[in-house]
């Protein structure tokens, strides 16, 4: 295992670098972020002293080598817009996304693995139906249209929750049921997937003749041997919203790292764009080796 | 699983017993389309920053208040002295929030703070490129001014100059505010909210409203259904299709003007006959209310009818195609040559709508016979068409911007647009650039004559450009308030203003 490990860190640290090149090089050619921070009217004095003062003047390859020296010092760079450093605009969105993603997939989960299980004992039934109807419209309807019926429905018509914000709980309700949506539908397909062929299973058949009880057949016997797959499509799902739920955060005012992200894309605020991609394709990878960890617990087969 | 359920309605009551109540009996809640990446007061001439900073934290020497004009702020008077020079009187007694007093020596220090190269701020990129500014602090609440090239509207330019203490550092950002003005800067938790609150050692009237939270959302149909239930007090900007409830809702000129900006110096935009067949091919009228909002003007000026100056005698164009053909066709018997390409350049984004302007408008010019194809432009390339040096190998080109001029006079707009050295210019006529020196140097009704002269000069003498509106901006505002947007709440939100019913 921990060699294993060791091969997964250098593996990543190679993929890290490579994205910040790529990153580096692909963001610069979109061009001077001059023009987009100041006025139209801005005079040509003050043009020179904003490049001159972000260093925006120097050649492509001075600048990045004045990058990735800062670099080895943990030193992201200030950034352009905003008067701090880049990491700590990131790591405090991040905070929020984390927590969102956290919240989110955990609700996901847990009940995607129940109405997934159940859907599958009974296929054909009156509840798969209903969940495979439901799963799938989560699965495909689009967040972004889910977001604004929600507000006018639960926050404008009914009053029962804030329509956006942070601040109490219940400014959460309507971004984590928005987010949940679609990781639950995919969830449940999935799970009721895995579920049907692990209860047709020999195993599964001589459990019920030995009079196992139907709960304990789902859910301490089969439910393991039908994880492998589950865990793949929660670990893409998690990857995703790590991300950042860009669509979610920009309607609920959620200060995640996702609408910072495009924002500092669209500014062109450089600095903030590599930190962020760092951070996030860090995260990743620890939630890669989680995910990998994770199978060789489930499946004692699997060795590394 | 009775537990799991038992456990989520415990969620869902708790969570919505915790729903705060922002309607505060004298507070209010303001919905920014957009977070403060920065809050020094500075850089309080970008709209987003102006709106919370701008005479509720720092003030400025010099006021334009519209209706009034220029009025006494922190500088109780002034006087021209000559050669360039003013000398303002400060209110005394009025003191920053870090309880210091203000001091003639502030004023000077914000005057270097608002050049300095380390920080680049927009108010002195803005309205000060090419102006040497220069202090003589004669006594504490006495200074001179002198601006190199001379400045005859010195105090209105100190109208957007915020002004800090002298211990305000040059080569950084500010990221607590500290002013003279009615609020405090209470809090900035980033991404979620900025709070002020009253003042009490205010040197002016005590506000009405003892605090405020300002909040972001970039969704204009969120952050209108936050006033609908109460959550938020004021959304200074949303979108027409948001602005539906005649009881919460206006409209406000927002000093924006839409213009095409024509290249004088090529043909066949140089001569005056195609110029003028642009205008008349043009059906304004069609625009509004269709594709741009009701109460939407047409504009026969760069800058909107409040400022002083504006020349309401002024026509403009009909929309008359057969005229456009005519004039074209008396160009090509002339030899211009009107069947040359040219390159209509549009901003992505400039304004809600602009591809379907721009979309009209180049069918309309098809339609009287030009040869022209559209483009639109991301802001950095934009910017290339639009600001000198101009492309050496461009072809005749017409530029599609905005203009914003809240600030009330046409020199912050016409010397960048129509001087031959403007920033911004398509035309290189010396008799306006005198025309345009002689106003900007001129006082009094003088110079209210002579930019209306100037105006009518480039609206219908030359016919420089393509002047098409004046644009409108919406806000909602919660019934509970007695507050009115106006063409200043593009650019500034005075708390002080606003009171309750």
């Amino acid at each position: 295992m921990g060699s294993f490990l060791g091969k997964r860190a250098l593996a990543s640290a190679v993929s890290l670098i490579g994205l910040i090149v790529l990153v580096f090089f692909l963001s610069r050619l979109t061009g001077d972020p001059t023009n987009l921070y100041l006025a139209v009217d801005a005079s040509q004095e003050s043009r020179d002293n904003f490049r001159e003062l972000h260093g925006l003047n120097d050649p492509l390859i001075v600048q990045f080598g004045h990058y990735l020296g800062d670099l080895a010092r943990f030193d992201f760079g200030m950034s352009i817009r905003r008067s701090e450093p880049a990491i700590d605009a990131v790591l405090r969105g991040f905070a929020w996304t984390f927590q969102l993603a956290i919240v989110t997939m955990t609700l996901a989960t847990v009940m995607a693995i129940v109405i997934g299980s159940l859907a599958a004992f009974r296929v054909g039934g009156l509840f798969d139906r209903l969940a495979t109807f439901f799963s799938l419209i989560g699965a495909s309807a689009p967040d972004f249209w889910i977001a604004i019926v929600a507000i006018v429905f639960f926050s404008v018509q009914l009053g029962w929750v804030p329509t956006s914000g942070t601040g109490t709980l219940a400014h959460w309700v309507l971004p984590v049921a928005v987010l949940f949506i679609r990781p639950f539908g995919l969830i449940v397909q999935v799970v009721r997937g895995s579920m049907i062929t692990v209860l047709s299973s020999a195993f599964v058949k001589t459990a019920r003749a030995k009079g196992v009880k139907n709960s304990a057949i789902i859910f301490v016997h089969a439910l393991r041997n039908a994880m492998l797959p589950v865990i793949t499509v929660i670990g893409d799902q998690a990857a995703a919203l790590l991300n950042g739920a860009v669509v979610v955060e920009t309607i609920f005012g959620f200060p995640g790292v996702g609408k910072l992200m495009i924002d500092s894309i669209l500014q062109r605020d450089f600095p903030v764009i590599l930190a962020a991609i760092m951070v996030t394709a860090g995260a990743i990878f620890l939630m890669n080796l989680l995910i990998d960890i994770l199978y060789a617990v489930l499946d004692p087969r699997i060795r590394y | 699983m009775k537990k799991i359920c038992l456990t989520a309605a415990g969620a869902v009551l708790l969570a919505v017993a915790g729903i705060p109540s922002y309607a505060q009996d004298n507070g209010v809640t303001i919905v920014l389309p957009e977070e403060l990446d920065i809050v020094d007061p500075c850089e309080s001439s970008r709209s987003n920053v102006g709106r919370v900073v701008l005479q509720n934290i720092s003030e400025t020497m010099t006021e334009l208040v519209p209706g009034s004009g220029l009025e006494p702020r922190l500088a109780e008077s002034w006087e021209d002295q000559g050669d360039g020079t003013w000398r303002f009187n400060l209110r005394a007694g009025v003191m920053f929030s870090d309880g210091s007093s203000l001091d003639a020596e502030d004023v000077a220090h914000t005057l270097i703070r608002i050049k300095s190269p380390d920080i680049v701020c927009e108010q002195g990129a803005k309205f000060f490129g090419g102006i040497e500014l220069t202090s003589n602090v004669v006594d504490e609440t006495t200074i001179d001014i002198t601006a190199e090239p001379a400045q005859p509207i010195l105090p209105l330019l100190l109208s957007t100059v915020t002004i800090t203490p002298s211990d305000a550092p040059l080569d950084k950002h500010i990221d607590t505010p500290i002013g003279t003005g009615p609020y405090l800067f209470k809090e900035y938790a980033r991404g979620q909210h900025i709070k002020l609150e009253a003042n009490p050692d205010y040197w002016g009237d005590k506000p009405v409203v003892q605090n405020a939270t300002y909040v972001f959302r970039s969704d204009s149909a969120v952050a209108a259904a936050m006033v609908q239930t109460g959550e938020a007090d004021i959304a200074p900007n949303i979108a027409v299709q948001d602005a539906t409830n005649p009881d919460t809702d206006y409209s406000y000129p927002n000093s924006e003007t839409v213009y095409l900006r024509l290249d004088n110096t090529m043909a066949p935009l140089s001569d005056k006959r195609v110029r003028e067949a642009l205008n008349y091919a043009v059906d304004r009228e069609a625009f509004i209310g269709t594709i741009l909002a009701d109460g939407t003007l047409i504009a026969t000026a760069m800058t909107p009818p409040s400022t002083i100056g504006y020349n309401h005698d002024l026509k403009q164009f009909p929309y008359d195609p057969e005229k456009a053909k005519a004039l074209l066709a008396e160009a090509k018997a002339d030899g211009v040559p009107v069947d040359a390409e040219i390159s209509l350049i549009g901003r992505t984004n400039n304004f809600g709508n602009v591809l379907e302007t721009m979309e009209a408008l180049l069918g309309m010019f098809q339609d009287v016979g030009f040869n022209m194809s559209l483009r639109m432009l991301e802001v950095e390339e934009w910017l290339e068409r639009y600001s000198q040096p101009f492309p050496e190998d461009r072809p005749p080109e017409i530029v599609q911007a905005q203009h914003d001029n809240a600030n009330g006079d046409p020199v912050f707009s016409m010397y960048f647009k129509y001087d031959s050295e403007g920033l911004q210019s398509g035309v290189r006529d010396p008799d306006l650039d005198a025309m345009i020196a002689d106003a900007t140097a001129a006082t009094g009704t003088d110079r209210e004559d002579m930019w209306k002269n100037v105006f009518k000069y480039v609206h219908t003498d030359i016919v420089a450009d393509v002047l098409l509106f004046h644009m409108v901006g919406f806000s909602r505002v919660n019934e509970r308030l007695d507050f009115e947007p106006t063409i200043r709440t593009n650019s500034e939100l005075q708390l002080s203003q606003i009171s309750f019913k």
